[in-house]
């Protein structure tokens, strides 16, 4: 079934990523948009978890992305959270035109940490950008906050699919990198990520992945 | 006057709007479902005509005589309920079988204070799922229509009646179900009946912090899936399929949320008279009729299976039957105990004997 007869070109890669944040940021057509290019603006609030893949190709391989979405509802937590463990990268969804979506970003991070068990790639999304006009967070906070915490961070709209495709690759791509090096340097591997975060985080020394991580569709 | 004169023109009331719906009122998907759209023969319309008198007779006028027939007969009404409810009646012996109207008569205007008098901390959680819920059925399309109006009255409603449930995501599907067959207080009245357990097992755990009773429920339906489907237990096991990834929504909206409509209306029909059990059989008759299919499907095949069913599956006339032959209740009375020991608890769910009578 897998690719190992052929050597070296036919690896495959199998990463779990969750989409998490409060209910209808638009976790679920953000990853229709992604995995089928749909958006359905009438549809149904998500119960519990639902779950699709899309694959794309790095350095010739294929890597499989496995990507969860959750119900965003609190209580749902009790029963979503147990579908962190295994995820290596996640995207924490907020809606750009309800600032308490953007507050309850910390609390998303918090369960994350508390439940995941291995190192993530993380992208801190703000979507609905089409909504210019109704924006109540701006670039910038989501910015900051992103630096803040250590994640990527991009603005989306699942409705006219600016930067969805990005996003997820972005996730998946650093993934990928994440286990390359931990591949080439096992030991070492949560030290030199932890170091390329503060250094992303605190100057941008590393100039190339700063502005390969932040994407935003309506700051000119 | 100029009232008047519209009413007494002959003409067709306005232009109707072009909706293709079925019989129900959901918009049609293009390519309708098999046996919807199927024009019904004569043969059949005159069956439904004498199952409707039947049915009739059976409650009296109001529900007058159900009380009566179903203490003597219950295994006649047991038989008919199985059978499917005529559409017509529905709405009324859903609410007699449920306890609802009970409920009802005992608490005169209460209903009315909730609505109108008390606030909820939930009203905007509530407000941005109105549109997602049954989001193609006409009643509910129009924004801020009476479809929606009533949506949010009633689960406003029921979170100050139990501001400790208060409302959650999955509760609406209930709601939106009962208000197409009756009025905004009957479907209040319905919906505490279930939740509260005026009949059966109290449904409130579904809902509750924790999610207790959903996690109880998933436990047991894949013990059951061991016991009645062997291989295709193992099979799941190997693949690291588990029944939270796909029948989550089936207990905590009973069927409601994603399967079609006339299967659903026929469970809920068995479900009101019979409890929670009818949900383990559907459950597990639906694994059963698809078992050799899914037991050759790989892990992602297989969670898309397990979600879009086909619909020679979702048949009610084969689905159910072989629900019904399907015997849960010593498995579900020994799960239950196992999940308790488990789960060390002294404090079982309350109700919770009462569902396996």
């Amino acid at each position: 079934m897998s690719s190992s007869d052929e050597e070296g070109s036919g690896e495959e890669y199998l990463f779990k990523i969750v989409i998490i944040g409060d209910s209808a940021v638009g976790k679920s057509n953000l990853l229709s948009r992604y995995a089928r290019n749909e958006f359905n603006a009438h549809s149904k609030a998500t119960i519990g978890v639902e779950f699709q893949t899309q694959s794309m190709e790095i350095d010739g391989k294929e890597v499989k992305a496995q990507i969860w979405d959750t119900a965003g509802q609190e209580r749902f937590r009790a029963v979503t959270s147990a579908y962190y463990r295994g995820a290596v990268g996640a995207l924490i969804v907020y809606d750009i035109t309800r600032k308490t979506t953007f507050e309850s970003v910390g609390r998303w991070l918090d369960e994350l940490k508390t439940h995941s068990d291995t190192t993530l790639a993380m992208m801190l999304v703000g979507n609905k950008c089409d909504l210019e006009d109704i924006r109540a967070v701006s670039v910038e906070d989501g910015r900051s906050l992103a630096e803040a915490e250590g994640l990527f961070f991009m603005e989306t709209s699942a409705l006219d699919s600016t930067n969805v495709i990005k996003a997820f690759e972005l996730v998946i791509q650093e993934i990928y990198n994440n286990v390359s090096r931990k591949v080439l340097n096992s030991d070492t591997y949560k030290a030199e990520l932890s170091v390329n975060r503060v250094s992303l985080v605190n100057n941008g020394a590393d100039g190339s992945k700063k502005t390969q991580g932040y994407f935003s569709c309506c700051s000119g | 006057m100029e009232n008047k004169l519209e009413e007494d023109d002959d003409h067709e009331p306005g232009p109707v709007p072009p909706l293709r719906l079925d019989r129900f009122g959901f918009l049609k998907p293009e390519i309708s479902p098999e046996g919807l759209t199927k024009s019904r023969s004569a043969f059949e319309y005159d069956r439904e005509e004498r199952r409707v008198r039947k049915w009739r007779k059976m409650i009296g006028v109001g529900g007058s005589d159900w009380k009566h027939y179903i203490r003597r007969k219950p295994h006649v009404v047991k038989r008919r309920i199985r059978k499917g409810i005529p559409d017509c009646l529905r709405g009324l012996v859903w609410q007699l079988i449920s306890g609802s109207r009970d409920l009802l008569l005992m608490n005169p205007g209460v209903y009315e204070q909730l609505v109108i008098y008390e606030t909820s901390a939930s009203e905007l959680d509530i407000i941005r799922d109105i549109s997602r819920t049954f989001p193609s059925h006409v009643f509910f399309q129009q924004r801020h229509g009476p479809g929606q109006r009533s949506l949010y009255n009633v689960l406003k409603a029921y979170s100050v009646f139990d501001r400790e449930v208060g409302y959650v995501q999955g509760m609406g599907f209930l709601a939106g179900l009962l208000l197409l067959y009756m009025s905004e207080e009957d479907a209040f009245w319905l919906l505490v009946a279930l939740l509260k357990g005026a009949v059966h097992a109290p449904m409130e755990g579904l809902y509750q912090v924790g999610l207790p009773l959903v996690q109880q429920y998933l436990f047991q339906f894949d013990q059951l899936v061991k016991e009645h489907l062997p291989k295709l237990g193992e099979h799941f096991t190997q693949e690291m399929i588990n029944p939270s990834m796909y029948a989550s929504q089936w207990f905590i909206t009973v069927f409601s949320y994603s399967f079609p409509f006339h299967l659903a209306l026929r469970i809920w029909d068995v479900f009101l008279y019979e409890g929670v059990r009818i949900v383990f059989k559907v459950g597990v008759a639906l694994l059963k009729y698809c078992h050799d299919d899914l037991i050759k499907l790989p892990f992602e095949k297989l969670i898309h299976a397990l979600r879009n069913f086909p619909d020679n599956a979702m048949n009610p006339d084969t689905l159910l039957p072989l629900a019904y032959s399907i015997k849960v209740s010593r498995g579900l009375e020994e799960t239950r105990q196992e999940y308790e020991k488990k789960n060390g608890k002294g404090g079982q769910l309350p109700g919770s004997e009462k569902q396996l009578e």
